[in-house]
């Protein structure tokens, strides 16, 4: 490729420092709310810094940013609803993956379909039946009544994938185990399942962070405020509006994705390719 | 056209006749009398008396609303004869309320006249393509103004069958096609000149496939020249009222038409918008008007479906796609947009929608085809449902559990009028319990104890369909899809192309920054954009407030009062996290192409712009396919940017999850309407899932994964 000439290169960096800018603008808003110590409701001047920088906002959100309940509880309800979604969801659509990337059987190509079509339905298209029917087992309102609503949001798209890193495992490794005497089971275990780690981990991964930033649907469910989550959280302060300062919101909204970014730019790449389902370049 | 299937073909335009007929004579019954309907009644009665009296010279003398040539008024004459003789009704100016007591006999008479005329176009629709026909036979503005006494039926079946007559002449060169294309085209003018705007269609239409050597176009002129004169010849045979004074009375005719748009006061009065006739095409319901005639109306939705079947009816009969294009142009330049002027182009919008729906059925055949010859073709594997089933049960179980129950009971709920009143019982089965006894009856129950769910059947579509078609969401919802995975593919694309050459300063760091709005979770990224663009508390819209409207951002100022700036607003947040995936997805297809390709068009010297449009882009496009239908799945799905948009001042705009969600919301005020509408909400949700399923056929289609999907 040719090297670009002073005037181009010139050009190219205005371009992307436009590009920047537009990917800056609500960052940057979002640090200002954030470390504004002088704030006490909505803001009501344009400043482009913090009329007082101060880590009040953030020092106040990491300890209690909602109502009276403390940051340490939602954190637990987050990481326990977000952790047990990933898990269940991995744990109980394993098997279909397997069977779906291993095996012919009849009503298989059907099947694939509804698999991927459930992948890609909207969450809410899953929350209108099981509010009604969580709330006739009497369970609608505890935070297991939301881990088994993201794990259905989440399952279908998981298996989606873990078929996928199934798949990609040769066939001849699991055939070798199988003439060294090896049952199916032992076989999966040992050979497919720690193959397929990686690509399973990234799906498990994405489920993960689906229930970690999932807010709407869980306020269906939940009613009292010691079973709310860090994304609900946020939602609450919000519809609460002038209750409290924003500077906390943009406290929380930066405590809550800086984990997420850091996560996204290691696991960049594999990422990607997952949440095109698989359909992306390599 | 399958010529192998006679029989089934004959057998749907049967079906679709039938349908047509049922359709319009109900609403021949039971439409009231509209304006213009006693005026044609009277003009047809002046006929019908010179019919009787058998002294032909009268033809001459009369037309009553002599603005509109006689054809369709002489006809309608012509059925007053099977029914006793009426005093002539008065003569009352046009914007005279319509008389509401016009003679039954007559009425009916007149009226079977149209019904009659709108199952032949039915019908002749159905020949062609009978999804069209369906699409036809149920188009409820088009049996409106079909079934009372106006003058769309005539014309409208005789503009078809002149252009069918053409394109049947197109494809096997007989002149006897040309010779009733030219006299169709005739009466149809002596009918209503408005229609003869398909003259234009199929003068146009002939000259693009003409080829442009001189013999062709000779051979051209020497045609469609006499085709011209047959339909003028036809026309004013067809038109006694002329033949007295043909050029004095004809002026004046269409003259009359000219002042009327330009000056009558019911023109004025109306005031309606130049893009009206879009309006009456893609959002209106005439049930409006008539809710006891027309129960559910699909007109939105056909005009929807119709933007899909374009491509494929220009393919296959471009005519049909110029009648659309030079008839919709010129409603929109005319200054009466009176509804009834889209009779005109109902045709050819019913074939355009039947082509749709022939194009997805056929690629779902193409895809089953190479499904099969794929399984054929390829090396069995481990098949064995015995050994799979260990594997299977289990999962199936808890998918079965989690997944498909879920969406049954979904199912079961969109069939009934579950709601908050009846939640209770609801909870207690009464969901399977109505469901179970509607089926067992086969009839929907009568709702007596509105605390108990009731069995209503998949006639509860009927009014989801009809509302979210004709307030605009669906079609704003793949609007929004389109412009906003549209935007995201230019800018990804724009900045994977930037960062392309290796020598790019910075290049790392830039690509690393950019990914940044991807990481973060759409609901945060929603309130942290909310936070800058929000009117009053924003941060960018107070410093817009403070610098006053000078800078470039003033329409942040007062967005959430307008539906335009608010849909802006929108996108530009979706833009932001949208373009990174893009961007990732395009350099990942741009790394694929190899240095050499670059190498070879820079040394033929092509432009930057010449290797982009004519090389890169045919290369990369292909690759961004699978890209762009998720992300148009994620866009057609986008909830939390709403929900939270509704929050911060957006009024206007929805898609069909946040609706669904915020009618089913028991504890919400719903948007506005009563909240906790669990059945309509699941009705929703299931039309949704209809939707996706066209998604989900496309991505089968492109996608390298797909190919997985479908046949590994």
């Amino acid at each position: 490729m040719r090297k670009p000439t002073l005037l181009q290169q010139f050009l190219t960096q205005i371009l992307l420092a436009l590009i920047g800018l537009f990917v800056l603008i609500p960052i940057w808003s979002t640090l200002r709310l954030a470390f504004d110590g002088a704030l006490l409701s909505r803001p009501t001047e344009f400043r482009a810094f913090p009329k007082e920088f101060s880590l009040q906002p953030l020092l106040q959100v990491l300890d209690r940013p909602y109502q009276s309940v403390e940051f340490t509880v939602l954190l637990k309800n987050s990481l326990l609803v977000s952790f047990s979604t990933a898990l269940m969801a991995m744990l109980l659509g394993a098997s279909l993956a397997y069977a779906f990337a291993r095996f012919r059987f009849p009503g298989r190509q059907p099947g694939l379909f509804i698999l991927l079509l459930t992948a890609v339905l909207p969450a809410v298209a899953f929350a209108t039946p099981l509010y009604i029917v969580l709330s006739a087992l009497g369970i609608r309102t505890t935070l297991l009544a939301l881990i088994l609503v993201y794990a259905t949001f989440a399952m279908p798209f998981c298996i989606w994938n873990m078929r996928a890193a199934f798949q990609s495992i040769p066939l001849e490794v699991e055939e070798a185990a199988h003439l060294d005497g090896a049952s199916d089971l032992t076989t999966f275990t040992h050979i497919t399942l720690p193959l397929a780690l990686p690509s399973i981990a990234v799906a498990a991964l994405i489920a993960f962070l689906m229930a970690y930033s999932e807010f709407a649907i869980g306020w269906l469910f939940v009613e009292r405020a010691d079973t709310v989550t860090l994304a609900m959280a946020i939602y609450a302060i919000v519809q609460s509006g002038y209750a409290q300062p924003w500077s906390q919101l943009g406290s929380l909204a930066l405590i809550m994705s800086a984990p997420v970014v850091v996560i996204f730019l290691i696991f960049q790449r594999t990422l990607f390719d997952k949440l095109l389902f698989g359909a992306g370049g390599d | 056209m399958n010529k192998t299937l006679p029989f089934f073909r004959l057998l749907a335009i049967l079906l679709v006749a039938a349908l047509a007929w049922n359709l319009r004579s109900y609403a021949a019954l039971h439409l009231p009398v509209d304006y213009d309907e006693d005026d044609y009644l009277r003009a047809a009665q002046e006929y019908a008396a010179v019919f009787r009296s058998g002294d032909f010279g009268g033809l001459t003398e009369y037309n009553y609303r002599p603005e509109h040539p006689p054809l369709a008024k002489m006809l309608y004459g012509l059925n007053l004869l099977t029914v006793p003789e009426f005093a002539l009704l008065p003569d009352r100016s046009t914007n005279a309320e319509p008389d509401k007591f016009l003679p039954y006999p007559q009425k009916r008479a007149a009226r079977a006249v149209g019904v009659v005329l709108g199952t032949l176009t039915a019908a002749l629709l159905a020949l062609l393509n009978p999804a069209g026909g369906f699409f036809l036979a149920i188009h409820a503005l088009t049996i409106k103004y079909t079934s009372q006494i106006m003058l769309e039926g005539l014309p409208a079946l005789t503009s078809l069958a002149a252009v069918f007559t053409y394109t049947r002449f197109k494809h096997d060169d007989r002149p006897g096609w040309l010779i009733a294309s030219g006299a169709l085209l005739g009466l149809t003018a002596a009918s209503k000149y408005l229609y003869a705007l398909i003259g234009i269609a199929i003068l146009l239409d002939w000259l693009i496939a003409t080829p442009k050597d001189r013999a062709s176009l000779a051979r051209f002129l020497r045609l469609a020249l006499p085709w011209g004169i047959l339909a003028l010849v036809v026309f004013f045979a067809a038109d006694p009222y002329l033949w007295p004074a043909p050029l004095e009375r004809l002026k004046s005719s269409i003259l009359y038409h000219a002042g009327y748009a330009t000056s009558s006061v019911d023109v004025q009065q109306a005031d309606l918008p130049v893009y009206q006739p879009l309006v009456w095409i893609f959002l209106f319901s005439v049930g409006q008007w008539h809710p006891d005639v027309f129960s559910y109306v699909m007109d939105p939705l056909i005009a929807l479906i119709a933007c899909f079947g374009l491509p494929r009816l220009w393919k296959r009969e471009p005519v049909y796609v110029l009648w659309l294009a030079i008839g919709l142009a010129f409603l929109l330049a005319w200054p009466t947009k009176w509804p009834q002027y889209v009779v005109t182009l109902t045709a050819p919008l019913s074939l355009a929608a039947g082509e749709a729906v022939w194009a997805f059925g056929a690629s779902l055949l193409a895809d089953w085809k190479t499904a099969r010859a794929e399984k054929l073709n390829r090396p069995p594997e481990r098949s064995s449902l015995r050994l799979a089933l260990p594997w299977l049960i289990p999962g199936a179980l808890f998918f079965a559990i989690l997944t498909l129950y879920p969406l049954l009971y979904q199912f079961a709920m969109s069939l009934t009028d579950f709601n908050l009143r009846s939640i209770l019982d609801g909870m207690r089965g009464g969901v399977w319990r109505a469901v179970s006894a509607g089926l067992l009856s086969g009839q929907a129950a009568s709702p007596a104890d509105d605390r108990l769910v009731h069995y209503i059947g998949a006639a509860s579509y009927m009014p989801i369909l009809d509302y979210i078609t004709t307030s605009g969401l669906l079609g704003f919802n793949l609007l929004w899809t389109g412009l906003s995975v549209g935007l995201q593919a230019a800018l990804g694309i724009g900045a994977s192309l930037l960062l392309w050459n290796q020598r790019v300063a910075m290049r790392r760091g830039w690509q690393a920054f950019f990914v940044l709005p991807w990481a973060i979770p759409e609901t945060i990224g929603a309130i942290m954009w909310f936070n800058v663009l929000s009117s009053g508390t924003g941060w960018l819209a107070l410093a817009a407030q403070k610098y006053g409207p000078g800078i470039p951002f003033s329409f942040l100022l007062g967005w959430e009062s307008n539906p335009g700036a608010t849909l802006l607003i929108l996108l530009i947040i979706s833009l932001w996290y949208g373009f990174p995936i893009m961007m990732l997805a395009a350099s990942a297809g741009l790394k694929l192409i190899p240095a050499e390709v670059s190498d070879a068009a820079a040394m033929d010297g092509a432009s930057n712009w010449q290797s982009f449009r004519y090389i890169y882009w045919p290369l990369l496009f292909p690759l961004l396919i699978p890209a762009i239908i998720i992300r148009g799945i994620f866009a057609f799905n986008q909830f939390y940017l709403f929900q939270i948009s509704h929050m911060f001042g957006n009024y206007s705009l929805t898609t069909l999850a946040t609706l669904s969600y915020n009618l089913f919301n028991p504890s919400s005020g719903g948007f506005g309407r009563s909240a906790g509408q669990f059945a309509i909400s699941a009705g929703l949700n299931i039309l949704t899932m209809i939707i996706l399923m066209v998604f989900v056929a496309l991505f089968n289609r492109w996608s390298k994964a797909g190919a997985g999907v479908t046949y590994a």
